[in-house]
C-alpha cells in the first residue's frame, strides 16, 4: 500500500470512529421486527393478546408462547424477548405504566382496533420509540382547558414524581440556567406542574447548603452557576454584573462566608481592598467608584449596622459630603425610616 | 423520602439534607427540605428551606400553598417566605394570584415585624400568549423596604419563535429595578436567542440599606446565545454579549461543546472556554468535564478548570481547580459518592478537600 492509500485508510477509520462517537451511526441492536409483522397483515392483538385487559397488571408484551403459535420451530431455545426487542422500548412501556393513567381497552374501542393510529412509528424500519408522543394524544384530545387550568392529573399520575424531561411540548433549550428566570416569569405555575418547591429552594432558598451543584458533586452534568471551582473567580463575576448575586443571595450570605474566610471587617482581617482604596480624592477614589458600580458587594460586608462606618464620612459637613446622587428622590420618611434617619433623624 | 449526608474535610464538616414529598391524594401534597450541619466542632447550624402544604381543587381552578416556600411569579423576584399563597384560574385563561407572609429569616432567626404582600393578575390566550401585571410590597420594623410594580409577557407568534420579557419598577426609590427580555428562534438544528437585561443593583438591595441612596450605575447587557446540535451526540453552545456597566463598555463570551459518549448519555465529555472584559474586570477561564458510567452501579467523573485574571492583584497568576469523584448506586435506594477536589484560590495557595456523600431514598408504596 502506497502512502496515499495509507492516509486514506487512516482517514476512513477516523471518520468511522467519529461517526460512532458522534452518534451518526447507531449502536447495533435488535429491534423487534414490528414492520415485517404489520406488512404481513398480522393484527397487533394477535400477539399482544392481553391488550384489552386491565392496564394495571403485567405489561401487554407477548410471551414466547405467543410467538410459537406461529413460529412453531423457533431457532433458539431461549426466551424470544431476550434477543428480539430493545431494552429502552420495554423501559418506555414500564415508565408509561407507572406514570400514566391510560386505558388501552377504551382506546381500542374508539379507534376500532386501529393501533397504528397512535403507534404510528410501528411502520418504520427502525422505530426509535413505539410509545406515542404526547403530541399524538393532542391529535384527538385537545385538552385546552386542562392546559389552561394546569390540570395534568387526568393522564399523569404525579408529574413531579415522574422526573422526566418533556419530549415535545416544553423544551428547556439553550442556556436554560440563564434563561429560566425570564421564561418562567409568566408561567411559574406551569413550572410547578413538574417541579417541586425544592427545585426552587435548592438555589433560591435563603441558605443554600443544599445547593445541587455542591451536593451532587459527582454529577458533572449539573453545570449550574456554581460548580465548586466557582469560589476562585466569584469576585470577578460578581463585580462584572452587579446585582446578579442578589437574585438568590442576601447580603448575609456574603457576610457569613467572608467572615468564615476572614476577609470581612471584625475578623482576623485580611482586607480585600487594595492600598489607597479610601483615597480622599474627588469622587472618593476607588472606593467611591466601586460603591456606585457595585453596592451589593460593599453591602456584603458593610451592610446593616456597618453602614455607620459610611455615615461617619458621608454626611453634609463630613469629608464624604452629601451621599445622595443627582436627581435623588425617595418616598421614605426621612426622620423615621432607615437609612434616612441615620442623618436626618434630628431634623 | 430521601436523606443525604455530605461530609467534607472543611467547614461545614458535616451536612445532613433531608427531603421528602408525599402525595397520597391528587388534591393534597406536602414536601420538605431541611438541612443541618456543623461549621465548628461545637457549633451546629441548619435551616428549613421548604416545609409546605398544597391544597388543590381537583380540576385546577384553585390552589392554596401554606408554610415555608419560595414565592415568585411574574416580575416578583424569588422570595423565601413563611406564609400563604393562593391562585385562582378561570377557564377563559384569567389567573389571579395573591401572597402574604413574613420573609424568612435564615437559620431559625425571628423578626417581629417583617411582612410582605403582593399579587399578580394575568391573562393567558391558549398556550401562545400570556400577559401579567404584579405588585409587591415589603415591610421591616423600620418601615417600607420595597414596593414594586411589574409586568411580564410570553408570546409564541410562530411555532419556531418564542418571546418573553419581564420588568419591575421600584416605587420606593423610583426607577426600573430590573428588566429582562428574550427572543428565541429554532431553525432546524440551530437555536438562536437574543437577550437583554437591565439590573439596577442598589434598587435590588433592601431599601433600608444606605447603599440604596448612594446612587448606582445600572448594568445593561445585550447578547446572543446560539445552540447548535452539531451531531446527534454533540451540542455546541456559544454566547457573546456586550455590556454597559456605568458607562464602561465591555463584554463577555463563552463557547461550550458537549459530547455524549453513548445514546443514553451515560458518558459525557465537555470543553468550555470563557472570556470577560468589562471595566477593570478581565479574566479568562477554561474547563473540561469527563464522566463515564463504569458499570450498572458505578460512575466516575472529573472536572478541571483554570481561571486567569489579567490583573491578579497579588492573588496568584492562575487559579486552577480540579475534582475527581466516584459514585455508586445500589438497586435498593442507597447511593454513595466520594470525591477529592484540589485548587488554588485567591485566598489560599493550595486547598485540598475530601467529599463524601451517603444517601438513602425511601419510597412508601
Amino acid at each position: 500500500m502506497n502512502g496515499r492509500g495509507s492516509i486514506l485508510l487512516v482517514l476512513s477509520l477516523l471518520v468511522a470512529a467519529c461517526a460512532g462517537v458522534l452518534g451518526t451511526r447507531g449502536k447495533p441492536t435488535h429491534p423487534f421486527e414490528h414492520r415485517a409483522h404489520v406488512n404481513k397483515g398480522i393484527n397487533c392483538v394477535e400477539c399482544h393478546t392481553s391488550i384489552g385487559n386491565d392496564d394495571r397488571g403485567e405489561l401487554h408484551l407477548p410471551t414466547s408462547a405467543d410467538c410459537v403459535r406461529c413460529h412453531q420451530k423457533p431457532h433458539d431455545a431461549r426466551t424470544c424477548a431476550d434477543c428480539h426487542g430493545e431494552s429502552h422500548v420495554r423501559l418506555g412501556a414500564e415508565m408509561a405504566r407507572k406514570h400514566l393513567r391510560f386505558d388501552h381497552g377504551t382506546h381500542l374501542r374508539s379507534t376500532h382496533g386501529d393501533c397504528v393510529r397512535c403507534h404510528a412509528d410501528v411502520g418504520l424500519e427502525r422505530p426509535e420509540v413505539l410509545r406515542p408522543k404526547m403530541a399524538t394524544c393532542f391529535g384527538c384530545h385537545q385538552h385546552e382547558n386542562q392546559w389552561t387550568l394546569r390540570d395534568c392529573d387526568g393522564c399523569h399520575v404525579d408529574l413531579a414524581a415522574e422526573d422526566t424531561a418533556p419530549a415535545s411540548h416544553l423544551v428547556h433549550d439553550g442556556d436554560w440556567m440563564r434563561e429560566h428566570g425570564v421564561r418562567a416569569a409568566s408561567l411559574r405555575d406551569l413550572c410547578a406542574s413538574c417541579h417541586s418547591e425544592r427545585s426552587c429552594a435548592a438555589c433560591h432558598g435563603r441558605t443554600v447548603a443544599a445547593l445541587p451543584s455542591r451536593l451532587a458533586f459527582d454529577d458533572v452534568k449539573i453545570a449550574g452557576l456554581h460548580r465548586p471551582g466557582f469560589r476562585s473567580h466569584h469576585a470577578e463575576e460578581a463585580r462584572a454584573e452587579p446585582g446578579l448575586c442578589t437574585t438568590c443571595h442576601t447580603e448575609q450570605s456574603c457576610i457569613d462566608c467572608h467572615t468564615r474566610s476572614a476577609v470581612a471587617p471584625g475578623t482576623a482581617t485580611r482586607s480585600p481592598h487594595p492600598p489607597g482604596f479610601l483615597s480622599a480624592s474627588r469622587g472618593g477614589g476607588q472606593h467611591g467608584i466601586q460603591a456606585r458600580l457595585d453596592p451589593v458587594s460593599c453591602a456584603g460586608c458593610h451592610g446593616g449596622a456597618g453602614e455607620q462606618l459610611c455615615v461617619g464620612c458621608h454626611r453634609v459637613g463630613g469629608p464624604g459630603g452629601n451621599p445622595h446622587g443627582p436627581g435623588f428622590s425617595s418616598r421614605r420618611d426621612k426622620s423615621r425610616d432607615l437609612p434616612c434617619r441615620l442623618c436626618h433623624g434630628g431634623t | 423520602m430521601r436523606a443525604d449526608a455530605l461530609a467534607e474535610a472543611r467547614s461545614p464538616a458535616g451536612l445532613v439534607v433531608l427531603e421528602g414529598q408525599a402525595r397520597e391524594v391528587p388534591w393534597f401534597d406536602a414536601e420538605a427540605l431541611v438541612w443541618t450541619g456543623a461549621t465548628h466542632p461545637d457549633r451546629v447550624t441548619g435551616d428549613v428551606l421548604v416545609l409546605a402544604l398544597r391544597l388543590r381543587e381537583p380540576h385546577g381552578f384553585a390552589e392554596v400553598r401554606g408554610g415555608r416556600f419560595v414565592f415568585t411569579t411574574g416580575a416578583i423576584r424569588p422570595t423565601a417566605i413563611d406564609g400563604v399563597s393562593a391562585i385562582g384560574r378561570m377557564p377563559w385563561g384569567l389567573t389571579v394570584e395573591a401572597v402574604g407572609g413574613a420573609p424568612v429569616i435564615p437559620r431559625f432567626g425571628t423578626s417581629v415585624y417583617d411582612w410582605m404582600a403582593g399579587g399578580r393578575v394575568a391573562q393567558h390566550v391558549g398556550s401562545r400568549f400570556t400577559l401579567g401585571a404584579s405588585y409587591v410590597r415589603e415591610h421591616a420594623p423600620e418601615g417600607l423596604t420595597n414596593e414594586e410594580v411589574g409586568a411580564d409577557m410570553a408570546l409564541v407568534p410562530l411555532t419556531w419563535l418564542d418571546l418573553a420579557g419581564r420588568g419591575a419598577y421600584d416605587l420606593s426609590s423610583p426607577g426600573i429595578a430590573d428588566a429582562h427580555g428574550s427572543a428565541a428562534a429554532r431553525l432546524g438544528l440551530v437555536r438562536v436567542e437574543l437577550f437583554g437585561t437591565h439590573r439596577s443593583p442598589s434598587r435590588l438591595l433592601p431599601a433600608t440599606s444606605l447603599f440604596s441612596v448612594l446612587g448606582d450605575f445600572p448594568s445593561d447587557i445585550l447578547g446572543t446565545t446560539v445552540r447548535w446540535d452539531a451531531a446527534p451526540r454533540l451540542d455546541v453552545l456559544a454566547t457573546a454579549a456586550g455590556q454597559d456597566r456605568g458607562g464602561d463598555f465591555g463584554g463577555y463570551g463563552s463557547l461550550r461543546a458537549t459530547l455524549r459518549l453513548d445514546d443514553d448519555a451515560n458518558g459525557t465529555f465537555a470543553l468550555e472556554g470563557r472570556r470577560q472584559d468589562v471595566a477593570d474586570i478581565h479574566w479568562t477561564g477554561i474547563r473540561a468535564i469527563a464522566a463515564e458510567r463504569m458499570s450498572l452501579h458505578f460512575r466516575a467523573s472529573t472536572e478541571l478548570e483554570v481561571a486567569w485574571a489579567d490583573d491578579p492583584r497579588g492573588r496568584g497568576a492562575a487559579w486552577p481547580w480540579g475534582l475527581v469523584s466516584l459514585g455508586w448506586r445500589s438497586g435498593s435506594g442507597w447511593e454513595a459518592a466520594a470525591g477529592m477536589e484540589a485548587g488554588s484560590t485567591p485566598l489560599r495557595r493550595f486547598e485540598l478537600d475530601g467529599l463524601l456523600r451517603l444517601s438513602r431514598t425511601l419510597e412508601v408504596p
